[in-house]
């Protein structure tokens, strides 16, 4: 591999591991902000429970968005300067609103909301996680107009050698943005969905004492990859008409072809099996009764973090070889001087440490859906600010 | 234009050091000041709750970086790259050590992802001393050299000082927990970033992005920069005071 293969890989493998955790966290955040403004109205302590126990998994996740999510950031300097060089000046703009109007915002209010149980008001309380919510789509929606600029150089022109902004709005009313961004959030809504309804069938088929919870749970998570689905499958044909007009043989070559046959596969697929056979056994909860069908479901949660990640192949690789479709290649924006070790090590050290952290926070992910609500730590009490006075010597 | 954007370059850079430098500092003390788990539960408890709203200081300083001097975010990070890779690794190890110290059981667990607050934090005030050392001295071609390790010593030692002014003032253990001092603390932490970008100003105005671009950027961020501000604002009343949260 040459240099610039291995930077491309290394963007992708980092990219991929973000967006598997991101992909949830724009899922899980709306859910757990719902379930908790019925709690703060209805004052339900099961709402409660499941506002603790949902939004733990959704905080154990988000651990990982936030530090793939820093090299993210970060990478574009490091390898592809060249692009900062040719076009910063309209890429730039995007990314930094999501620095400075989504994430810094999204950041400061996620940690009031984790850290704030028994010391904020309760509406207070939960502004904070619609908040969060918030935040998150607007994250995502700087993130698709950078993304789409790239795959469609909107509202700038070449000037001397270098784009220039000439209309901003055309950076938000760009045609491979449009439906891009509802095919991206509705995946997250399926992704979310699925690992709600694969956890409660989990706690059903082992039938632990929480049946109350998970039968809800399980409906919640079912409804919504329902909606997630649905949106998913209709924003992604809808894809094909501006894709085709502004990148018409993007889906030739094999890789990107063979992505979009899988992640359409198992969106057709999957999106016929929660329509026609999960959604109308939710009916007098016989989805809930029927044991022998939870194992099923527990397999199927994979299935939308694969299909969004063949998703992004497809987007990605079909852009090849240009970074700037039409404009820049990727080869001319590597950082000049880059040398093989450099991208090497700092491969190494991102796919290492990341894939490892990933891992861990999986099984961490798994180890709480297996404890199960009874044993939240989410909103446990406070420790006393006085330290602990030291054991007076017993006589 | 140009001006503008380059203070609130300035502002974002000073306000990192004085808020997250207190997080590294803390971190880095940590095996010190926290002899027992316990002990360190308390340390960390103090800073938990500060921590998200912290570090996105940097963010949004890389997001103003290339979204306001784009050629100069290609130069700097590219020229200081073994550096950059050095402070992202640091930086995910403290925040793998701060998310998953309590989410599981077991002493060596936690010795686990204590010590990777510890190391993550150390790398972190090290990279940073050696980056400003190399920003001061205009990106030579090796950064890595005595000067930088130097630098990188003398940040761990101030941002150390400052964490514990910080765990002092926040847990009330006696007469140094001033409010004062940690202001004090905090000005000095930010002060060496300060002075590196500051002889920086002329180099970054020359490289602002056209004002086309400062523009739009200014319309859609100053009219929420109160939201911004608020936010920060909110956070530092809500967990000035009382008893530690136990998350992290
Ligand atoms: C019948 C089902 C589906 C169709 C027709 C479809 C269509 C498409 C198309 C055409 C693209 C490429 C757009 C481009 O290259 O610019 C795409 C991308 C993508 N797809 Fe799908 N898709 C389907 C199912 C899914 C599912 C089930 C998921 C995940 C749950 C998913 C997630 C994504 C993601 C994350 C992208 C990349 C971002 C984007 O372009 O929106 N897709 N999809």
């Amino acid at each position: 591999m040459d240099v610039v293969d291995l930077a491309r890989t290394q963007f992708a493998v980092t990219g991929s591991l973000h967006f598997l955790f991101v992909v949830l966290t724009l899922g899980l955040a709306p859910l757990v902000a719902i379930m908790h403004t019925r709690y703060a109205i209805g004052g339900n302590p099961l709402h409660e429970r499941m506002t603790r126990f949902w939004g733990q998994i959704y905080v154990i996740n988000y651990a990982l968005g936030i530090v793939t999510g820093l090299v993210m950031e970060f990478q574009f300097g490091l390898s592809w300067s060249g692009l900062s060089h040719y076009a910063g000046d309209v890429f730039g703009a995007p990314l930094a609103m999501e620095t400075l109007l989504a994430f810094f915002l999204e950041s400061t209010f996620l940690g009031l909301w984790i850290f704030g149980w028994h010391r904020l008001p309760r509406a207070l309380h939960v502004a904070c996680i619609w908040l969060v919510t918030l935040t998150a789509y607007a994250s995502a929606l700087f993130i698709m107009v950078a993304n789409s600029f790239l795959q469609n150089p909107a509202g700038s022109a070449e000037v001397g050698g270098r784009l220039v902004l000439r209309d901003f709005g055309a950076l938000f009313t760009n045609p491979t943005l449009v439906f891009a961004l509802p095919h991206v959030l509705s995946a997250g809504l399926w992704a979310g969905g699925f690992v709600v309804m694969g956890a409660s069938a989990y706690h059903l088929f082992r039938r632990t004492p929480e049946r109350e919870f998970f039968i809800r749970s399980l409906r919640i998570g079912v409804l919504t990859a329902f909606v997630g689905s649905l949106f998913t499958v209709g924003f992604g044909y809808a894809q094909f008409g501006p894709v085709g007009s502004v990148q018409p043989d993007k889906f030739h070559g094999a890789v990107p072809g063979t992505a979009l046959g899988l992640m359409i596969t198992i969106g057709q697929l999957v999106q016929f099996a929660v329509m026609f056979v999960l959604t109308p056994l939710l009916i007098r909860d016989v989805l809930a009764r029927s044991r022998w069908l939870h194992p099923l479901l527990m397999v199927m949660t994979p299935l939308p973090f694969v299909a969004a990640i063949a998703g992004w192949i497809v987007r990605e690789v079909g852009r090849q070889p240009w970074l700037v479709y039409g404009k820049l290649s990727v080869a001319d924006a590597l950082t000049p001087g880059l040398t093989r070790a450099d991208v090497t090590a700092s491969f190494a050290g991102f796919a290492g440490v990341l894939g490892l952290l990933a891992l861990v926070d999986y099984v961490l992910i798994a180890r709480a859906v297996r404890r199960g609500p009874g044993r939240v730590v989410l909103g446990a009490a406070d420790l006393p600010v006085t330290a602990e006075p030291a054991p007076a010597h017993a006589l | 234009m140009d001006i503008f954007w380059f203070l609130t370059f300035a502002v974002l850079l000073a306000g990192y050091f004085a808020l997250e430098g207190f997080d590294i500092g803390l971190g880095v003390l940590l095996p010190v000041l926290g002899r027992s788990p316990a002990g360190r539960d308390r340390l960390v408890g103090a800073m938990a709750p500060f921590v998200l709203a912290n570090e996105v200081w940097l963010v949004a300083l890389a997001g103003v970086l290339f979204g306001a001097f784009p050629v100069l975010e290609g130069q700097a990070l590219s020229r200081l790259y073994p550096l950059v890779v050095a402070l992202l690794l640091a930086w995910i190890v403290r925040d793998a050590g701060l998310w998953f110290r309590r989410r599981a059981d077991g002493a060596a667990w936690r010795l686990v992802w204590d010590g990777a607050l510890c190391a993550g934090s150390a790398g972190l005030a090290l990279t940073w001393g050696a980056i400003l050392v190399a920003v001061a001295r205009g990106l030579p071609d090796s950064p890595l050299d005595a000067p930088a390790v130097a630098g990188g010593v003398a940040l761990l030692a101030l941002l150390a000082w400052h964490g514990r002014t910080f765990a002092a003032w926040r847990l009330q253990d006696g007469p140094r927990g001033s409010g004062r001092a940690l202001l004090l603390s905090a000005c000095a932490a930010a002060a060496p970033a300060v002075l590196v970008i500051a002889a920086a100003t002329g180099h970054m105005l020359g490289n602002a992005a056209p004002d086309p671009t400062l523009s739009v950027l200014s319309v859609m961020v100053v009219p929420v920069a109160p939201i911004l501000v608020g936010a920060q604002v909110w956070v530092w009343r809500t967990f000035s005071r009382g008893a530690l949260p136990t998350f992290f």
